[in-house]
């Protein structure tokens, strides 16, 4: 009886269309994940004594110090943007996110074609002062260079999140410790820090996540690492087993990040009573002081956005009037649209499945979440793999279907962009879900209840409650999937059309055929139309508590 | 006011995206219909596959379409991958042709069973016997050899003449050549297990890692600007990188590669590894006819003079003529193996690069 009320007030629209999402992220996963119970391969065991030592090596080393890296930048850079005015401060508030708009490879890539033998910086010291340099002092492809390049193109996770948390959340905290006298030092990394763990985990999980599934970056500067592993068993070994293996030891380091997260973030949930909170009031620095932290920050901002973006340029220039045809205009088209229409399909489903998850607090709610972050964890081809096979087997089982509605009985889902937006959908509802759910946690749920309690409806009371409080998460989730979407490689380069070509597609073609200055235009574009994304994101959210 | 702002920019959004979701689904189901009228048709379509990504090539695919009026339809992708994908799409697949940068790839296509032998007297006689498969499932369009380039004042040509030059003492610490991950190289370690077994292959692959300059990064060209910069003393590398390198539009590059030589190695042994990207007719082609047609058209004088002159490849096809600038650096011998071996021998190879510690 008591069983039969409990589900009975659980299954309405919300957990249905919760379950079908989670199915939906689910399956492919499965059909993936089905071949690691299979018998262990001779290759697998070649791998164990051989690489894996190394790819753990390589992976660990990686991922401490970029995270350690990204905390340092993005919540020094957070704090000084909160707490201070300096000059040009207006403009670091968001210049600052903007490196996000740059695909790490191609940063790798502009970086390397700077620093080389024939970069501009050799070359400027050899023909202009006939210096020649030790090339290991400007040699970008080692392992710390691969932390370098990571931490300056995706500390702006932990920068933004931070940020966002210290504007609204931490007036009154930092105030107390100013009037007992500390200074800003003990306030950074005895109140600040401290207060803003639980957006500084947030952020680095999603900076090492990326960094898992790097492969271009780490593929180019030839650092053996679970992405390039992976690659090469299951497509140079043929093994697609011994790859899933390695997969999902890369799975359980994913997971292993993803609890430590919950952990850390603790049992705490901050959220406010008040319906306003006092934004932090920034102290206008003066003379060294102001002009220091505008070096600080200028130094990270010329390193992570504008002196790659200059090279690209000049790279430009060298290349343009080649390059710009009609077709290169429907690249541009075919980009946005893909991102446009992933990015709004994530925060619809993401959206849902949060909302499910946080009004009804129970297994099937948890379940849902931690499979949301599956898609996100798992390198890009491998996916790619499982969703192709699932959307093949759907093809067939609707061939009766065209056959009745006048079309022929062969692969239309699989060959529609609808397999490739999917593809986003799964891949990167993570990144839009993490949004929504801080909008959520931040708002807390005292609002809804006090809604429920007065005889709104759940569904009611999210379009005319909900909706208006995390209006700005809903709006972060989409800016952050479309960015994503723009910059994704592998699962577009897999699962396009045919004749279907994006402008990463493009940047990528080129810049693995070594023709890195004609990478150049498309990846201008990228980095224009991400950062517009940026801009806009920064302008309509940053002002929405009025 | 802002908040209607912010509710009214995401609504306008969302129907956009809607719409655009709408239209280009007509679009497409429009497309569909369209195929399938036209396949009946005298000009149809063929669907390709191809992991070669050159503007070039493009060029030749129009070119095919204005002389028959058949539309090529593209998706390029890794090699590896797009073989995945074929795997995947089993018989249903739209795929007519596959075409990948490397003679092994092909060859692990044909054990999967994705491709279908072709009988056709314009490809036999365009195409040298050890150029394709011995049951004819596919057929090699380029050629590229994979040399050995030296500094011109450090090193004496005479000192480096083979691939086993490559692990003498006097070449400590001064050879480039890219990771294991690299199919090149792969397929270069798979072709000296076919001729030399396995014990020497190995052998040499532990002397090249002994002697390397630094740990394998970046690609081809990266190397020989490694040779340029004083890193090491001599490059592996394929012939078209540096005939791009001399020709690129960056002076520095063309500066590099000038002070680079240019060695074919094992003349007086087994001869120089060559590799091929060649093409193969899938399983499931739904287009058969026509795609043969194109097969043919891509090994005919024509489109192999594109080839050859466009990217500094080797044209497959005898009758045509080499670049200029290949011409220059003289006729050389080749390995005698027929280039499935490359395939037959590329996990082996994968192994004793993993074992000896080739990055």
């Amino acid at each position: 009886m008591k069983l039969n009320r409990q589900f009975s007030r659980l299954l309405n629209g919300w957990m249905i269309l919760s379950i079908g999402i989670v199915l939906l992220i689910l399956f492919p996963n499965i059909s993936i994940l089905i071949n690691f119970f299979t018998q262990e391969t001779s290759n697998w065991d070649h791998i164990k004594t051989h690489i894996l030592p190394l790819l753990i090596q390589n992976t660990s080393i990686i991922m401490i110090f970029t995270g350690f890296f990204t905390i340092m930048i993005g919540t020094s850079l957070a704090w000084l943007v909160s707490a201070y005015d300096f000059p040009f401060k207006r403009f670091f508030q968001w210049g600052l996110i903007l490196p996000l708009a740059i695909p790490p490879y191609i940063a790798a890539y502009t970086y390397n074609g700077m620093l080389n033998y024939t970069g501009v910086i050799q070359t400027g010291l050899r023909n202009q002062f006939n210096i020649q340099v030790d090339q290991r002092y400007f040699d970008i492809m080692t392992l710390p260079g691969s932390i370098f390049i990571f931490t300056l193109f995706l500390y702006p996770y932990v920068y933004m999140i931070t940020r966002a948390f210290l504007a609204n959340q931490s007036a009154a905290l930092i105030e107390n410790a100013k009037m007992l006298g500390s200074n800003s030092f003990e306030i950074f990394f005895r109140v600040v820090m401290p207060i803003s763990r639980g957006a500084i985990v947030g952020g680095v999980s999603l900076v090492l996540l990326e960094v898992l599934n790097d492969y271009g970056v780490v593929q180019y500067f030839g650092i053996p690492t679970f992405s390039t592993a992976i690659f090469q068993t299951w497509f140079g070994m043929g093994d697609l087993n011994a790859a899933i293996k390695l997969s999902a030891t890369l799975m359980f380091i994913v997971f292993f990040i993803l609890i430590v997260e919950k952990f850390l973030r603790g049992r705490k949930r901050y959220s406010y009573t008040a319906a306003r909170v006092r934004p932090l009031t920034p102290i206008r620095l003066t003379g060294w002081r102001a002009w220091s932290v505008f070096a600080y920050a200028g130094i990270i901002f010329a390193l992570a956005f504008l002196i790659p973006v200059i090279q690209l340029v000049d790279w430009m220039v060298l290349t343009y009037d080649k390059m710009i045809d009609p077709v290169f205009l429907s690249l541009i088209f075919n980009s946005l649209f893909v991102a446009l229409a992933g990015a709004a399909m994530i925060v619809i489903f993401a959206v849902i499945v949060a909302n499910f998850a946080r009004t009804q607090q129970n297994w099937l709610s948890k379940a849902s979440t931690r499979t949301i972050i599956l898609g996100y964890s798992i390198p890009g081809a491998v996916i790619a793999v499982g969703i192709i096979t699932v959307f093949i087997q759907i093809d067939e089982l609707l061939f009766g279907i065209y056959e009745a509605i006048g079309l022929d009985p062969t692969l239309i889902l699989s060959t529609s962009l609808f397999m490739l937006i999917s593809a986003f959908v799964i891949r990167f509802l993570a990144v839009g879900f993490n949004a929504i759910e801080s909008g959520f946690d931040k708002t807390g749920i005292k609002f809804s209840e006090a809604s429920r309690t007065l005889g709104m409806s759940m569904t009611k009371t999210f379009f005319k409650v909900d909706v208006h409080l995390i209006k700005g998460a809903i709006f972060s989730g989409f800016i952050l999937s479309f960015i994503e979407i723009m910059k994704e490689l592998p699962l577009t380069l897999i699962l396009r059309p045919f004749n279907f070509d994006t402008l990463s597609t493009k940047a990528f073609q080129y810049a693995s055929d070594e023709q890195i200055h004609e990478a150049s235009l498309p990846s201008i574009i990228i980095i224009v139309l991400s950062g517009i994304a940026i801009y806009f994101f920064h302008h309509v959210v940053e002002k929405e508590p009025d | 006011m802002k908040k209607q702002y912010v509710l009214f920019s995401i609504i306008a959004m969302m129907l956009l995206v809607l719409a655009a979701c709408g239209g280009n689904n007509n679009e497409e189901s429009q497309n569909n219909t369209d195929g399938s009228n036209t396949t009946g048709d005298d000009q149809g379509e063929i669907n390709l596959y191809t992991g070669r990504h050159y503007e070039t090539d493009q060029a030749l695919y129009d070119q095919f379409t204005d002389e028959t009026g058949i539309k090529v339809n593209v998706i390029k992708g890794k090699d590896d991958e797009l073989i995945a994908r074929l795997e995947r799409e089993g018989k249903a697949s739209k795929a007519d042709l596959l075409i990948t940068a490397d003679a092994g790839r092909l060859y692990r296509a044909k054990t999967q069973e994705l491709l279908q032998p072709v009988e056709s007297d314009t490809l036999t006689n365009n195409i040298p016997e050890k150029y394709r498969d011995p049951e004819n499932e596919w057929f090699g369009l380029t050629k590229r050899a994979r040399i050995i380039a030296y500094h011109k004042e450090r090193v004496n040509p005479d000192d480096i003449q083979s691939y086993e030059d490559l692990t003498k003492d006097a070449f400590q610490d001064k050879v480039l050549i890219r990771s294991s991950s690299n199919i090149y190289n792969q397929s270069l370690l798979a072709s000296l297990i076919a001729l030399n077994g396995e014990p020497d292959a190995k052998t040499w692959a532990e002397g090249v890692v002994d002697n390397m300059a630094r740990d394998p990064k970046g690609g081809d060209r990266d190397q020989a600007i490694a040779v340029a910069a004083g890193e090491g003393d001599v490059a592996v590398m394929n012939t078209y990188y540096l005939g791009k390198m001399l020709n690129a539009e960056d002076e520095e590059q063309v500066k590099a590669a000038e002070q680079l030589g240019v060695i074919f190695p094992n003349q007086d042994s087994t001869g120089t590894h060559v590799n091929i990207s060649g093409i193969g007719l899938t399983t499931s082609s739904p287009n058969k006819d026509n795609a043969i047609l194109f097969m043919e058209f891509l090994t005919k004088e024509q489109a192999q003079e594109q080839f050859a002159k466009a990217n500094y490849e080797y044209p497959v096809n005898p009758n045509v003529a080499v670049a200029d600038l290949l011409e220059s650096w003289g006729s050389f011998k080749e390995q005698d193996l027929n280039l499935s071996k490359l395939g037959e021998f590329n996990n082996e190879a994968i192994m004793i690069m993993n074992e000896i510690g080739w990055k």
